[in-house]
């Protein structure tokens, strides 16, 4: 009879290896999410199998809960379109990934079978062994033991956040003018005064603006004297 | 059981004793919520001066089934544009995600059935059942998202940014206000932070418990972000009927809609089954060692309190603006929330 945890386990790993290759196959970016939410709920019922409860419940609480749901919203939000198919450009680096490929089987076969000539009741594993996947010891662990990289883990999760939030401030007020954007000249502020706001399907003045900038920067000719193209009859 | 247990071995056993008790669970539930929804229509019509549904079956009571076969019998209308797959795929999200938190609840203590022997009222008990709860809650946010984006409407895709920002938002108080419970009790097993608060003639429940830290701060912010992970009045922006026409469920008619409806219901009835197992003691009351039904009694007691409050929340309170549902979830509630979590570990610190 086949045991359980077994059938279990290929039954998840089945469905966390088909989401994860449903994510890198799928064209449209919010069937893969939506994918990749399966692959966080497939790892976190591996995670049960093995024992791990605490793990799982965080898994999925975390991941598949929080951060993918921004995912989500973002690709609903910006409205994503379904990627487009382009002929591949770094040709030479498909049989690197395939040497790479291999290697990494070989190296996961060679662990297996070195696994499997030892007792499994004897890997290498933390002391408390029956109950290492449980919130108590977890908790016990996290604030006594790994009190230190504890820490300083979460003080480098909130300086990645400060940093992206600095990075996300600086991109959204350059879109913004400022005094010394008026000051400084060439952009949508040197664009001669329209009634209302400038919106950007008012293509005649923005366009202008950039034509003066590009001919400030000399990315592009000064137009030759001569009659207006409108007044050409164009 | 033993009988049972005898014959077949004990695993089989209390897999049929789970599966006989997920049934009745379910069927329970979704009767409860069927009845919800009628108490909600009288009392929105008492409250506003009208008589609400009262004609299916005595005062009105058949009318639970009228609506289902109604939404049985209504056309389905699929958007020709929408995207198909994810359209079928979110109601059954929304539904699944709200009915399987049920089973780690205890709906009250263990009971003598003639016959069957001692039962414990609780589907399964495990280590992490509330992190379970709040696992399966933030995977609900996908039903409701994916609704708004896949009927490829511009009110749905409105009601679906709304409901996953409003969501992922309150979760984080919703979460922490839970955080003071967890301490005084040091454990995430909904069953024995129940079994705690027994003592005081069944009444030294979290909300005043003398030990730690009286959650009634804890208390507050749950049942406000409770609310609003609900997506009820006065929070319920993914589907204000003023600006929306109805939200993420626009486009959903017949039964697709009725399960979205289920679920919001279902949601309510599980928050409040939360909040009363966590806050109130769950089925611990007065005499309950004597007459252990009674445990069920006031459970159920304490949840359709709870679910009366939201009905008369949705008859009292206006609907509030994007910007002030924002503000007041992360510059107020998140610090009080945070600000509960200090002073119980303080006072539990003090205490040792």
């Amino acid at each position: 009879m086949i045991p359980a945890s077994l059938v279990l386990f290929i039954l998840f790993g089945g469905l966390a290896v088909g989401c994860a290759v449903a994510m890198v196959t799928q064209r449209n970016p919010l069937y893969s999410a939506i994918s990749l939410v399966g692959v966080f709920v497939a790892l976190a019922c591996l995670y049960l199998t093995l024992a791990a409860p605490f793990i799982a419940a965080v898994q999925v609480i975390v991941y598949a809960g929080a951060i993918m749901v921004l995912v989500v919203f973002v690709i609903m939000l910006l409205n994503v379109d379904e990627e487009v198919r382009r002929p591949l450009r770094l040709q030479y680096l498909i049989p690197v990934g395939v040497g790479l490929a291999a290697v990494l089987v070989a190296e996961a076969a060679f662990m297996l079978t070195l696994g499997a000539g030892t007792d499994p009741t004897v890997m290498p594993s933390g002391p408390g062994t029956g109950d290492v996947g449980s919130t108590t010891s977890i908790g016990t662990g996290l604030f006594t033991e790994y009190l230190l990289p504890f820490e300083v883990t979460s003080v480098l999760i909130l300086m990645a956040l400060v940093g992206a939030i600095t990075l996300a401030r600086r991109a959204s007020d350059a879109g913004r003018l400022s005094p010394e954007d008026f000051a400084a000249g060439p952009r949508l502020a040197t664009a001669p005064a329209a009634p209302g706001i400038i919106q950007p399907g008012h293509t005649d003045i923005t366009g202008q603006a950039m034509a003066e900038y590009q001919i400030a920067t000399g990315e592009a000719a000064a137009p030759s004297p001569g009659k207006p193209r409108d007044e050409e009859g164009l | 059981m033993e009988w049972l247990s005898n014959q077949v071995g004990p695993d089989v056993a209390r897999g049929i004793g789970q599966f006989i008790g997920v049934n009745i669970a379910f069927v329970g539930v979704l009767m409860i919520v069927a009845y919800t929804v009628l108490a909600e229509r009288r009392i929105l019509g008492f409250i506003q001066g009208r008589l609400g549904p009262n004609r299916v079956g005595p005062g009105g009571l058949f009318q639970p089934f009228a609506d289902l076969l109604k939404f049985i019998f209504k056309e389905e209308i699929t958007p020709s544009s929408s995207t198909r797959f994810v359209y079928f795929l979110a109601p059954i999200i929304a539904i699944t995600a709200a009915l399987m938190p049920m089973i780690v609840y205890p709906f009250g203590p263990t009971i003598n059935i003639p016959f069957v022997g001692a039962v414990s009222l609780v589907i399964a008990r495990f280590d992490i059942a509330l992190l379970y709860v709040l696992g399966i809650t933030s995977v609900g946010v996908y039903g409701i998202a994916l609704a708004g984006w896949s009927s490829n409407s511009k009110y749905s895709l409105m009601g679906g940014l709304r409901a996953a920002a409003q969501m992922i938002s309150y979760e984080l108080s919703l979460g922490l206000s839970l955080i003071g419970v967890v301490l005084m009790s040091g454990t995430l097993d909904l069953y024995s932070i129940v079994e705690q608060q027994g003592g005081w003639y069944g009444l030294r429940w979290n909300l005043f418990r003398p030990d730690g830290f009286p959650q009634v701060i804890g208390f507050i912010t749950y049942l406000i972000s409770a609310i609003a992970e609900t997506n009820r009045v006065p929070f319920d922006l993914p589907e204000a009927e003023t600006e929306l026409v109805a939200g993420f469920h626009t486009e959903y008619s017949a039964l697709k809609f009725a399960l979205f409806f289920m679920a919001e219901y279902v949601n309510m009835f599980t928050v409040s089954m939360l909040a009363a197992t966590l806050f109130l003691g769950g089925w611990q009351g007065p005499f309950v060692d004597v007459f252990p039904l009674l445990g069920i009694v006031y459970f159920l007691g304490k949840v359709t309190f709870f679910l009366f409050l939201y009905i008369w929340l949705r008859g009292t309170l206006p609907r509030f603006r994007f910007d002030q549902l924002m503000n007041f979830g992360w510059k107020f509630l998140l610090p009080v929330a945070i600000l509960n979590v200090i002073l119980t570990a303080t006072a539990m610190f003090l205490r040792m």
